[in-house]
């Protein structure tokens, strides 16, 4: 029905209203200021230089400079740990899930547990783990007799990233896992039947029947996960960041988002800062356009 | 009981085994922090050998975090009793607020963007799921010197008003999705006996429409409960830092009080557990029907 009367059109717009100037004031009017701060050369360590317009070349310095590249190849690395590591885990445990036993239901909530807590606290949680002189992988190792001293596994630089890739597969697995046991679920039983009658073996009925089942939700899970160890921020915080108190920022795990908290609010380079941002965007604009488009069909479907 | 085919019976031992190594992995980490935060530093301190389970369990470091307590850095040197008691007020008040806010205004204007139709309708449904992609910082380093003209810096209200808003579009979009698929009849019913919209709204909608609610009301509290970059940015003393950037600063320069901050980390994500185990079923709903639509 389209607005009938007055009343109907004061309805819409006491509901509208208020959540339009929220986003406008809050996400949109900000998301332009923070474009005309990066084509400026705004930094706060030099509050009394005038500010002035210096057209892309904070993009250019961010572009041709090293620090950048080191740190978006930080970035992939992590979102290239993470994603293979993630999705086969989730399909292991969807899989496990998927068969039917007493006591199913509570395996199902025990290992959703991880994805529901606060990323930060899984940083702290894992960062006491891997200890070096108390730690319980320590103690569990060197009580078992794999290693004959207790380690820190977090000092090393070259295996910093792949501890945050764990830790974050530890913490988001649940996702992929739930949504490949829809996936799992929505397969018809009767496919499987059929195909065991024509003599079709475990693997050839995995490799026909369920891993085609499974593609769509693969997708998802790979492009929900894709963005979610892209902008990682708080399981690294806590990990390996470093400089929680304001000491500098350890380099080893410094990807986009943490550099861009540095170069704002510690480095008050606002303007480089701000062109970050935007170049960050650029980065994940296909997919994220992607994903509201395909939201705003369904959304608005009859 | 009936003796089961040995096939059965290696079948349900596999299962458990796998079952066994999964919860191990999910659960070990949790395990670990709860132990350490009811041990004392003596017996957590005992390298190389490990307890695994305190000898005494004690409350102990419970008690001093939430009254005496270890003095940890934030500015000056705080006790924890401040920090923490602050925090989790806070954080309550914070997730509780914005949880309420995202609920009323998605629900409202879930209602008018599936059942009312007026111009511009599919542009403003379009620009509010447009922020979802946008990377946060975008919008936030500009947003904080606004913030911090308009004095909501280092307040809870800013703290709210931004998180739902962040909140918002997903969530709209739920309800949007679910207020559309249910029934139109009693809706048109009330109409006939010349409702109004608000009318509508409490007495035919609300009802419908709550267990969809309830999965709105429970994600935005333990998405506000769990959210840490917001409010570091945001919130610069313990007048409005959640608990969850309090947990951040225990972690020293120089030293950590280890079983203290496992007391401090049980605590902050004692809250998402118990919606975890009780609440599973609309947490896992509302987390993944949003993703599941927009692929």
């Amino acid at each position: 029905m389209t607005l009938r009367s007055f009343e109907d059109r004061v309805f819409v717009l006491a509901v509208l209203l208020p959540i339009a100037l929220l986003v406008a004031a809050l996400i949109y009017v900000p998301a332009v200021d923070t474009l005309r701060t990066s084509l400026t050369n705004r930094n706060l360590r030099q509050p009394n230089r005038p500010i002035e317009f210096v057209g892309l070349s904070n993009y250019q310095r961010l572009l041709t400079g090293n620090e950048m590249w080191q740190v978006t190849e930080r970035s992939l690395t992590v979102v290239a740990l993470t994603l293979p590591l993630e999705l086969a885990l989730g399909l292991g445990v969807a899989l496990l899930l998927n068969e039917r036993f007493p006591g199913r239901g509570i395996v199902r909530t025990l290992v959703i547990l991880p994805w529901m807590l606060p990323p930060v606290v899984n940083g702290f949680l894992w960062g006491w783990l891997l200890n070096g002189e108390y730690g319980a992988l320590n103690g569990l190792l060197y009580q078992f007799g794999l290693i004959d001293q207790y380690r820190f596994w977090l000092r090393d630089p070259a295996s910093q990233l792949t501890w945050v890739a764990i830790v974050q597969t530890w913490t988001r697995f649940a996702f992929p896992m739930i949504i490949l046991l829809a996936g799992l679920q929505s397969i018809p039983v009767d496919l499987y039947d059929a195909a065991e009658v024509d003599g079709a073996g475990w693997l050839a009925r995995f490799r026909f029947i369920t891993f085609p089942f499974l593609l769509p939700s693969f997708a998802i899970a790979l492009i929900v996960e894709f963005i979610a160890s892209f902008q990682i921020f708080d399981v690294i915080w806590t990990l390996t960041a470093g400089g929680q108190t304001g000491g500098a920022i350890n380099p080893g795990t410094k990807t986009l988002m943490l550099y861009n908290y540095e170069l704002v609010f510690r480095d008050l380079r606002i303007a480089v800062g701000s062109a970050l941002s935007y170049l960050i965007m650029l980065m994940s604009l296909a997919v994220g356009l992607f994903f509201v488009v395909r939201l705003y069909n369904q959304g608005t479907k009859r | 009981m009936i003796a089961l085919p040995w096939r059965k019976w290696l079948r349900l031992t596999i299962i458990y085994a796998l079952c066994g190594v999964v919860l191990f992995w999910a659960l070990a980490p949790i395990y670990w922090v709860i132990v350490s935060s009811v041990s004392t530093r003596a017996e957590l301190y005992s390298a190389p050998y490990k307890v695994w389970f305190p000898s005494a369990p004690t409350l102990q470091n419970y008690v001093d975090l939430f009254t005496t307590g270890p003095r940890y850095r934030d500015g000056g040197f705080l006790p924890t009793a401040d920090l923490m008691g602050a925090g989790m007020r806070n954080s309550l008040i914070y997730s509780l607020a914005t949880a309420a806010a995202v609920t009323i205004m998605s629900t409202l204007s879930g209602y008018v963007f599936a059942r009312m139709r007026f111009r511009l309708k599919g542009m403003i449904f379009f620009l509010f799921l447009l922020m979802m992609p946008l990377p946060i910082w975008v919008s936030l380093i500009a947003l904080y010197f606004i913030m911090s003209q308009v004095g909501l810096v280092d307040n809870l209200l800013g703290l709210i008003l931004i998180t739902t808003t962040l909140l918002l579009p997903l969530n709209i979009w739920l309800m949007t999705t679910y207020i559309r698929d249910l029934p139109q009849d009693l809706e048109d019913a009330a109409f006939v006996d010349g409702c109004g919209r608000w009318q509508l709204m409490a007495s035919v909608i609300i009802p419908l429409a709550r267990p969809g609610m309830t999965a709105v009301f429970l994600v935005a509290l333990l998405s506000a409960w769990n959210s840490f970059l917001v409010p570091l940015i945001f919130s610069t003393t313990a007048r409005s830092q959640p608990v969850t950037v309090v947990l951040s600063f225990f972690i020293g320069q120089y030293e950590v009080a280890w079983e203290a901050m496992s007391a401090a980390a049980v605590m902050t994500m004692l809250p998402p557990m118990l919606l975890a185990l009780f609440f599973q079923r609309y947490l896992v709903r509302g987390l993944t029907v949003g993703a599941v639509a927009g692929t």
